[in-house]
């Protein structure tokens, strides 16, 4: 079992001059601090135009300054919007090979495709389209990185041939991940060979579910990079507290506000009908499942209070399948920055050591360095 | 925190009174146009109570149906409602309605807070466009366009739960409320197309200020439609997460 941290990057209203700012210090603080405690990967997010919940549009920029104030937590890039009107297919794979090299070959790299109507419209994409854009360019990213020169007659892209440069540091190339928020995107990363990069949370048993399938597919995959990146990514809310009671109180404030923020903003499904978009896709329609419990108990799955009850939670994640949990340790700043950074590093202290000496994942496949 | 609206809750003291009960309601073979767009965000706080959110973005949702047969006989109904959120929940608020039918306009605002008013209200359909146009007080006040229908599944088509304004009595008040009505619908068959707003009077729908200037999308459903049993209001005056209660607690 590996641990990373999670950013959407969520900030307070008012909106003062600093406050974007003083949210951002905040975040590489942490990641500052998860990198020496022994996290293994930080990712964020590309968001755009949603209000309080992301202001994470430009995650290329804020991971590399989290590579340059940190020697060995690895880089996510969760996700790169797969989609002409936010992102060229060209220059997502030119910024993911320079974020690999000035990381020292540390990224991984998301792929995905939007849920909001906020950002799609906001870009003027076509909802029907994301799909197969998404599709096409997962399947020419890893060219780009590995053919000397590349060049394509495609659906939504083509371009003449072109040394695409510069190259990843990672040979053949950085591991791919696909977010998995709506039901069946899951097999859509083990058809192509990517890794699951679940961005709901879902209780333990539809969880198991869908790693099984996973499991069961990717073994037959055609992989769209050079490798199979078998591995199972799911997110999680941490706070960890010697008081279990607190802990879990001040947790469930955390996942209680960050699923609040989410309702705010118009899924794709809610303002356009397509069946692009079967479900609401990163609002919370299976995060409530995950957050809400009996009055009085504390949802399944999450990763809140204290160190004791947070290790038979991951032990149960572990059962059914998970390789690495993400956890989001704030929202809009619920929490204050010395209680996270305190959680952290009692998570590292007391948590983490339980879960160090366990074989490798399941996922011998998963080779993404050189 | 998200925002919330800044409208002044006497606005939503002159609904309808509410009285639930009666047979239950389906309507068969019902026709139902819905015509969202953007609204600009200047006005936006001001068209919602303090109970509720805006979107991000916020919306126009219209919605008219085109119902052949009720108790209440054959109508045509109209709404121009501004997308919001009680609480976490994705809903749309309705402040006017117009209605064609006396009868009709009786059993809607009694059974469920429909602020309906009386108008002239013309829904077509043509093969190359479906449309809405409301006529009240001599002037139209709505003119809502599907234009180039393509099939779709009726799975694909999301309706908001709507909030009526009405009056409830409650411990022997009648007091302000804002009525969850949330239809079930059973599809036949959908349409997709692109949307045209091409009248629109915000002051005729309890809306003044908004202005829809971003065309988001349209569709047209044939679906039997089953009128709800109510259970959850809005208290307009409350902050979001102390607003909803239940109509019999």
């Amino acid at each position: 079992m590996k641990f990373g941290i999670f950013y959407e990057i969520s900030v307070p209203r008012p909106w003062g001059p600093r406050t974007e700012y003083e949210v951002y210090q905040n975040c590489l603080e942490q990641v500052k601090l998860a990198d020496e405690l022994g996290f293994d990967q930080v990712w964020a997010v590309e968001h755009h135009f949603l209000e309080e919940y992301s202001h994470c549009s430009a995650p290329e920029v804020f991971l590399t300054a989290c590579a340059m104030v940190t020697k060995n937590i690895r880089i996510g890039r969760g996700i790169v919007v797969c989609v002409p009107e936010f992102n060229s297919p060209v220059k997502a794979a030119e910024v993911a090979a320079t974020m690999d090299i000035v990381s020292g070959g540390r990224l991984e790299f998301g792929t995905g495709r939007s849920a909001t109507w906020t950002e799609l419209g906001g870009m003027s994409a076509d909802p029907d389209e994301t799909k197969k854009t998404w599709d096409e360019w997962v399947r020419i990213i890893p060219r780009m990185w590995t053919e000397e020169r590349f060049g394509y007659q495609g659906r939504a892209f083509s371009m003449p041939q072109r040394a695409v440069l510069p190259k990843p540091l990672q040979k053949p190339h950085p591991p791919m991940w696909v977010a998995v928020t709506s039901p069946g995107t899951e097999l859509d990363a083990a058809d192509r060979g990517m890794g699951s990069l679940g961005l709901t949370f879902g209780g333990f048993a539809e969880q198991e579910k869908k790693i099984a399938e996973y499991r069961r597919r990717i073994r037959y995959c055609d992989p769209v990079g050079s490798f199979v990146n078998e591995q199972v990514n799911t997110v999680n809310f941490l706070f960890c507290h010697e008081d279990n009671e607190y802990g879990a109180k001040t947790g469930q404030r955390l996942a209680g506000t960050f699923n609040y923020l989410a309702e705010q903003l118009l899924a794709a499904r809610q303002a356009y009908p397509t069946r692009s978009y079967p479900n609401l896709g990163l609002l919370p329609a299976l995060r409530r499942e995950a957050t809400s419990a009996p009055e009085g108990q504390i949802p399944e799955g999450l990763c809140i209070g204290n160190p004791d009850r947070i290790v038979e939670v991951i032990k149960k994640w572990e059962s059914v399948g998970v390789d690495r949990i993400n956890f989001l340790l704030n929202a809009i700043e619920t929490v204050p920055q010395e209680e996270v950074l305190a959680s952290l590093r009692l998570f590292a202290k007391e948590v983490m050591p339980k879960f160090a000496e366990k074989p490798a994942p399941r996922a011998p496949a998963a080779v993404g360095g050189d | 925190m998200p925002l919330t609206g800044t409208r002044a809750t006497t606005d939503f003291e002159h609904g309808p009174l509410l009285q639930p009960g009666g047979d239950p309601w389906t309507l068969p073979g019902v026709q139902v146009l819905q015509v969202m767009y953007e609204l600009e965000q200047a006005a936006m706080t001001s068209l919602l109570p303090p109970a509720l959110h805006p979107t991000i973005p916020p919306t126009l949702v219209i919605t008219a149906w085109r119902v052949p047969e009720s108790p209440a006989g054959p109508f045509t109904l109209a709404e121009a409602k501004v997308g919001c959120r009680a609480g976490a929940r994705p809903r749309a608020l309705s402040v006017e309605a117009f209605c064609d039918s006396a009868e009709a306009r009786g059993a809607l605002a009694a059974r469920w807070g429909y602020p309906v008013r009386d108008a002239e209200v013309e829904f077509a359909r043509r093969y190359d466009r479906c449309w809405v146009t409301v006529r009240s007080g001599g002037r139209i006040v709505l003119d809502a366009h599907l234009v180039d229908p393509e099939a779709i599944s009726g799975n694909d088509i999301q309706y908001l739960a709507t909030l009526n304004t009405a009056r409830v009595e409650r411990d022997g008040a009648t007091v302000a409320r804002l009525v969850q009505v949330d239809p079930e619908y059973q599809f036949h068959s959908a349409d997709r197309g692109m949307p045209e707003l091409l009248a629109f009077d915000g002051e005729a729908w309890g809306l003044p200020g908004a202005e829809p200037y971003w065309p988001v999308s349209a569709s047209f459903a044939v679906a039997d439609v089953t009128m709800p049993e109510l259970r959850y209001l809005v208290d307009p005056a409350k902050p979001p997460l102390a607003a909803v209660e239940r109509l019999h607690a």
